[in-house]
């Protein structure tokens, strides 16, 4: 056990008996931190106390559903558009002429992508916390269909496949896609993916499913990341290409284009390997749109961005059937961005290679090719182009409503309300300041852009408050952080509204600070993301084990394991988190501390990579390559199947 | 001298014989495998990375080719090579398989395994997941999963969830974890064990059995036909309802009841040390250390090469005398280590080179019966 454990279990101890006053918690917290502007800390339990049940915890209680639109379909005719409303189970049909709603179907599962039927018929539909494919007969909205895919099934799309009708679908949680059969519906095959994969188009052709991952993959050392377009045969059921796009990241839409050989990408264009001190120029994440022409392989990717001026969190795309434009959700600004393909095209033909290469990084470019920004509502994310080009549909997420763009003079058409947009509800509102870039320097970036769904972006910063080159951290989770103060990675902010406050606009937004209000609503909202979703259904015999391995006492030789290297000591139920910071041997050449805060456990098979710094590639790394000295918990007695076996049982947290 | 030189042409005579069957207008009876027409040789000048050739597998135009010095892929007549450098775990390559749902190529090395699809790879270690050992020695790919036998037991990671179970002398009746083989059935798991035989997994009730050499003995088939050749598996191959055990001292042929040892001395069969055998149908393709066998247990034909060039073709038919013929081209070498089998041709990994087995046109086989996922050997 470290001394500083020693010394906080010995302080709580104490405490309790002297019963240790608000004013003796400040004074620790002023000794630990160094902080004078801490707020809301009562005693030791605001750091360092266990919920007595997870049912306490915020993400546990009942919350407010809103019909917010997660994706968009328009029928072959254009005369019906269908809203998949992912946190109310429902599809929601509006008529494209009147821009009312007139039917519901429901959904169990959380419905999210959509797809028609060439004669619109048949919508297919993801179920994203169902893990299933649904299919509803478009006259009578009743559910006729079902079939199990992979975990977190987002983007689908139908292909008319020379061997049959296929659907594609992407499963965000499993990493791969599922291949289906139309009629009956039916599994065909698993394909490996990128990480993350979500949006899915087909190419003019028909001939290929076209899908491209949200996240890059685990990257090590200097790597730079990239995220994938999977390049799909669906007669044949195989992966015919597999297209980078480097330091790509966060992209949720992919469309190919008439009468060329592209399909078209927004991207976040991550510069993790360099500090993040660049971000009062402009130079850490920027939105851009990868241009892949598929005929050559080669990826060009532009910036949306301009030089004083960012779009951050570029989301759906679409493009008009002419060909001529492509009209990007940029989601964190709260505009559709226009692109002109004609002027893309002129470029291209002049662009040397070092001008492709560059292109992302010159902000003046996009004045090339923007035409046009058409402000939204909360949160575009997806966009629906209508079949004969007029109208351009916009999911505005965070406003429970749909927009309708006439897209001869880009102005609004009207706007179809799906709620009543939850400005009542503090998770609501705290969510629309999560996914906002107008607190960041310039709108450079929101919390959303490293925190997808408040999750991870699996990449690892150098924030240069600590100086550049020093304490490169790995980026964590907000899912099931309820309950698990205290944040950061050296343990030291006791609260979210200290990790949020003044402070973080100092060393990360470079802008105004969030207003108190804006505060309250983004620990409401963050405080509601529950753990990522583990698979559901009795343990396995291996969990079992690996269960009794984490909470054993013994060695399987028979020899005591400390209590301080047990794995249940610091990694305490029900959070698996006693939030105290430790030193498991981790501290590297250019950390400033070698105590790191213990993150809870739960689901964090889904967080990858791992440790501090993000140099655990996988679970089994921690162990097999960074706990040479049995520092971080004894584990180097066990065999490979019981290594296994505890793997299997952190899975299933 | 005349004798001298009438044994030389008696000899001579006997290498290019005319079989008596035919002398006596009887047509020989028909082989239940195609036989080998020529061979084409691909080695250093042609592209291929390293003289030494561990496995090879052919699939839909495309032959890999795992050599000491890397993954190479014959495509259009040209070999593109990848190794350590474009991302595979080690440079020596020592099995293949296809994963005959996604195409996937699975490639283990001596240092891990890997996952080869549409240019991507995807490494697994043991430490970085739970592959039991970094030492693969063969990969199958069948009944949702991948399976790989290494040096400290066999390795199952489940295709959907990705999650490994681990098999080996703790957990099941393998003598030892050292395993050299591993190949699936409709409904069983068999894992070649280095110095245990045979053992063999019901996938349904997941309970095991093992199978061994009842009489102990490695260079003697005290009791022939009671089970495996001998306790050392060098390799094993099940196809058509026949596994084929490989060791270095014989192979044996089990058909689910019983169990029959092939020698070198009883036998056809070229040598003892058996590297590796690919099954198509009910016929196995013997790679030893002095040629190729081919065999369906009844009818045998038989390939070396000869010092001055080109090389020899045994053939033993069921109460015939041996036909020998003279070739123009022999194999790459004669330390045969893996096959592949196309329906026109048998690629063959040496320790010399990489071979093309060209086949005479008509294959006198049974019709065509899907080949298994597994794929070629050490």
């Amino acid at each position: 056990m470290n001394l500083l454990r020693k010394t906080i279990l010995a302080g709580i101890g104490v405490a309790i008996v002297a019963g240790f006053s608000a004013l003796g918690a400040h004074s620790h917290m002023l000794s630990m931190s160094g902080r004078k502007d801490l707020s809301g800390v009562k005693n030791c339990w605001t750091c360092h106390g266990q919920p007595e049940s997870i049912d306490e915890l915020p993400w546990a209680k009942p919350r407010p559903h809103h019909p917010a639109p997660a994706g968009l379909a328009v029928s072959p005719d254009g005369r019906r558009l269908y809203v998949a409303l992912d946190d109310v189970d429902e599809v929601a049909v509006i008529d494209a002429g009147t821009r009312q709603v007139v039917g519901k179907a429901k959904v169990a599962g959380g419905p999210t992508g959509l797809a028609l039927d060439p004669k619109g018929t048949r919508l297919f539909v993801t179920c994203r916390s169902g893990d299933r494919v649904a299919a509803i007969d478009t006259a009578t909205l009743g559910e006729v269909g079902s079939v199990a895919v992979g975990t977190g099934p987002v983007g689908i799309a139908f292909v008319a496949a020379p061997g049959g009708d296929r659907l594609v679908v992407a499963n965000s949680a499993s990493d791969d896609l599922s291949v289906l059969a139309v009629s009956p519906l039916s599994n065909l095959g698993h394909l490996a993916s990128g990480r993350e994969p979500y949006a899915v188009t087909v190419s003019p052709d028909g001939a290929r499913a076209l899908v491209v991952s949200r996240m890059a993959g685990v990257t090590r050392g200097d790597e730079v990341p990239a995220a994938e377009i999977t390049v799909v045969d669906p007669a044949a059921i195989r992966v015919v290409s597999r297209e980078r796009m480097e330091s790509g990241h966060l992209s949720e839409g992919i469309c190919t284009v008439p009468g060329r050989p592209w399909s078209l990408t927004p991207i976040l264009k991550v510069r993790n390997l360099v500090p993040i001190t660049h971000a009062a120029q402009g130079w850490v994440l920027s939105a851009g749109v990868a241009l892949t022409d598929h005929s050559t392989g080669s990826v060009v990717e532009l910036p949306l961005d301009e030089t004083n001026g960012y779009y951050s969190d570029p989301s759906g795309i679409a493009v008009d059937p002419s060909a001529k434009r492509a009209f990007i959700a940029s989601a964190g600004a709260n505009v559709v961005t226009v692109v002109d393909l004609g002027k893309v095209a002129a470029w291209l033909a002049t662009a040397g290679e070092p001008a492709r290469k560059g292109a992302i990084d010159d902000l003046q470019l996009s004045s090339e090719f923007v035409v046009a920004r058409i402000p939204t509502g909360y949160n575009p994310r997806q966009v629906a182009m209508s079949p004969d080009g007029r109208t351009l549909w916009v999911a505005e997420r965070l406003q429970d409503s749909v927009l309708a763009i006439d897209i001869a003079t880009l102005k609004p058409l009207g706007r179809v309300a799906l709620g009543d947009g939850g400005d009542s509800d503090p998770i609501r509102r705290g969510e629309r300041v999560f996914a906002r870039a107008t607190t960041t320097f310039q709108g450079q970036f929101s919390c959303r852009s490293c925190h997808p769904d408040g999750h991870v972006d699996g990449l690892q910063y150098d924030f240069d408050i600590d100086g550049v080159g020093r304490d490169i951290l790995d980026n964590r989770s907000l899912q099931g952080l309820a309950g698990t103060e205290p944040f950061k990675w050296n343990g030291k902010n006791p609260s979210l509204r200290v990790q949020c406050g003044p402070r973080f606009a100092k060393v990360l937004t470079r802008s105004d600070p969030f207003s108190e209000k804006d505060l309250d609503d983004l620990d409401s909202f963050i405080f509601s993301l529950p753990p990522t979703r583990v698979p559901s259904g009795p343990w396995t015999e291996s969990q079992k084990r690996g269960r009794e391995l984490f909470f054993a006492t013994q060695t399987t030789d028979g020899r005591e394991i400390p209590y301080g290297l047990r794995c249940s000591t610091c990694h305490r139920p029900p959070l698996f988190t006693d939030r105290i910071p430790a030193d498991v041997g981790t501290k590297g050449p250019s950390d400033s501390t070698a105590l790191f805060d213990t993150p809870h456990l739960l689901g964090i098979a889904a967080s990858a990579p791992y440790l501090h710094d993000g140099r655990a590639a996988t679970l089994e790394e921690i162990w097999t390559v960074y706990n040479g000295k049995d520092q971080h918990g004894i584990t180097n007695y066990m065999n490979k199947i019981q290594m296994n076996d505890l793997i299997e049982y952190l899975k299933r947290l | 001298m005349r004798s001298k030189a009438l044994l030389s042409t008696l000899g001579a005579a006997l290498l290019l014989a005319v079989p008596l069957r035919a002398l006596a207008g009887v047509p020989p009876a028909e082989l239940p495998f195609p036989l080998i027409e020529r061979f084409e040789h691909f080695g250093l000048a042609q592209g291929l990375p390293a003289w030494k050739v561990h496995c090879v597998l052919a699939d839909k135009g495309k032959v890999w080719a795992g050599t000491t010095k890397g993954l190479a892929v014959l495509e259009g007549g040209k070999f593109t090579v990848i190794g350590p450098e474009q991302g595979l775990s080690h440079s020596v390559v020592t099995t293949l398989a296809i994963d005959p749902s996604t195409g996937d190529l699975w490639a283990g090395t001596l240092r891990g395994l890997n996952r080869i699809s549409a240019g991507k790879i995807e490494t697994f270690t043991q430490t970085n997941s739970g592959l039991p050992n970094n030492v693969v020695y063969s990969v199958a790919v069948g009944h949702g999963a991948v399976w790989a036998a290494t040096a400290a037991g066999v390795g199952r990671r489940d295709a959907k969830s990705g999650s490994w179970s681990l098999y080996d002398a703790t957990n099941t009746l393998m003598h030892e974890p050292w395993t050299y083989a591993v190949t699936l059935s409709p409904d069983k798991l068999y894992v070649g064990v280095w110095a245990g035989g045979i053992v063999e997994q019901d996938l349904a009730r997941g309970t095991w059995k093992e199978y061994r050499d009842p009489d102990g003995e490695f260079e003697l088939d005290l009791a022939p036909d009671d089970g495996p050749i001998s306790d050392i598996s060098s390799w094993a191959t099940w196809e058509d309802g026949i596994l084929w055990q490989a060791s270095y001292f014989g192979i044996a042929r089990y058909d689910g009841t019983r169990w029959k040892s092939y020698l070198e001395k009883k036998t056809p069969l070229v040598s003892n040390f058996v590297n590796f055998i690919a099954a198509k149908g009910q016929v196995a393709w013997i790679c030893t250390d002095r040629g190729l066998t081919v065999t369906d247990g009844t009818s045998w034909a038989t390939y070396k090469s000869l010092e001055k060039g080109g090389g020899t073709l045994e053939i033993t038919r069921p109460g015939a005398k041996v036909e020998t013929r003279r070739m123009a081209t022999a194999a790459s070498n004669d330390f045969i280590l893996g096959a592949s089998i196309t329906e026109s041709e048998v690629w063959l990994a040496t320790s010399h080179g990489l071979t093309r087995a060209v086949l005479a046109g008509k294959r006198g086989q049974a019709a065509e019966r899907k080949t298994n996922a597994q794929g070629a050997s050490r």
